[in-house]
């Protein structure tokens, strides 16, 4: 409880995001300077967002992190988010929270698998039947 | 504090919104709300902790256990002295906001909570009541 900064580390070409659990505002608002910053300065190719701490995704918290997926994309990387209990689950869905086109993961190993994978800007069309 | 029937928790920096959550939560914990409900009421409580930050200069939350027809329950009032809302319902669509939220925070309150009443007067403020009962 009384460690509530994000950590951001890189890992391979990905940069490994783990948010605390009850963070406030302006730790949220911190986490997007703090992504798209080391982005920049590592070249990665892309963001896993651990939150599997996180105890409340409210409004404010679910906007500033599909905002920030959207300037990870524009940077040429993808956001992955890892994690998300089974109750933020819940009562996300049911305030209509939505994270666009963000994609997820259960766990930071197979988020990992993923960026490794595919990276951006190369994604392989989706073939018509 | 937890012990307690009631309480209140003043809300005038950022931090005091974590502490309203921390609050509600301690709370509705010892009242033996699930964990699925306590999320929910937490985030409500959130969304509204931060209305009265933010748009309504700060205020205070309120928060006493309940009792009705055998069911235990919890009610939550947010009060600021802010400009007041001009149309309720309005503020309570999804989308809707005036002062650059994002129109998520009273809906999805309303949506969490079993009950939800806003008060508000122009000039004057705004006093919004919730409440949620124990399923079981």
């Amino acid at each position: 409880m009384s460690d509530n900064t994000i950590s951001v580390i890189r890992v391979r070409d990905t940069l490994m995001v783990t948010v605390p659990s009850d963070p406030d505002d302006s730790t949220v608002s911190d986490l997007q300077d703090r992504v798209l910053q080391a982005m920049e300065r590592h070249d990665a190719k892309g963001v896993v967002l651990d939150i599997s701490s996180v105890e409340t995704l409210d409004s404010f918290f679910a906007q500033t992190v599909s905002e920030t997926a959207r300037m990870v994309t524009l940077m040429g990387g993808r956001t992955i988010i890892v994690g998300m209990r089974p109750a933020v689950a819940v009562t996300a869905t049911q305030i209509g929270v939505t994270l666009g086109d963000i994609e997820t993961a259960l766990t930071v190993e197979r988020a990992l698998d993923l960026t490794a994978a595919k990276p951006a800007l190369k994604r392989v069309p989706r073939k018509s039947p | 504090m937890s012990g307690n029937a009631e309480g209140e928790v003043s809300i005038r920096t950022e931090a005091d919104i974590v502490a309203a959550r921390r609050a509600v939560r301690e709370v509705v914990v010892a009242l033996g709300f699930g964990i699925t409900d306590v999320t929910r009421i937490v985030t409500a409580s959130s969304e509204l902790a931060r209305n009265v930050f933010k748009y309504g200069g700060g205020g205070v939350m309120r928060w006493r256990r309940v009792e009705s027809n055998g069911r235990r329950g919890v009610e939550l009032q947010f009060i600021d002295h802010g400009p007041g809302i001009s149309d309720v319902g309005l503020a309570l669509q999804q989308g809707y906001s005036t002062a650059k939220g994002l129109g998520l925070g009273l809906p999805a309150a309303k949506r969490l909570m079993d009950e939800l009443d806003i008060h508000s007067v122009i000039g004057e403020g705004t006093t919004v009541t919730s409440k949620k009962w124990c399923a079981s």
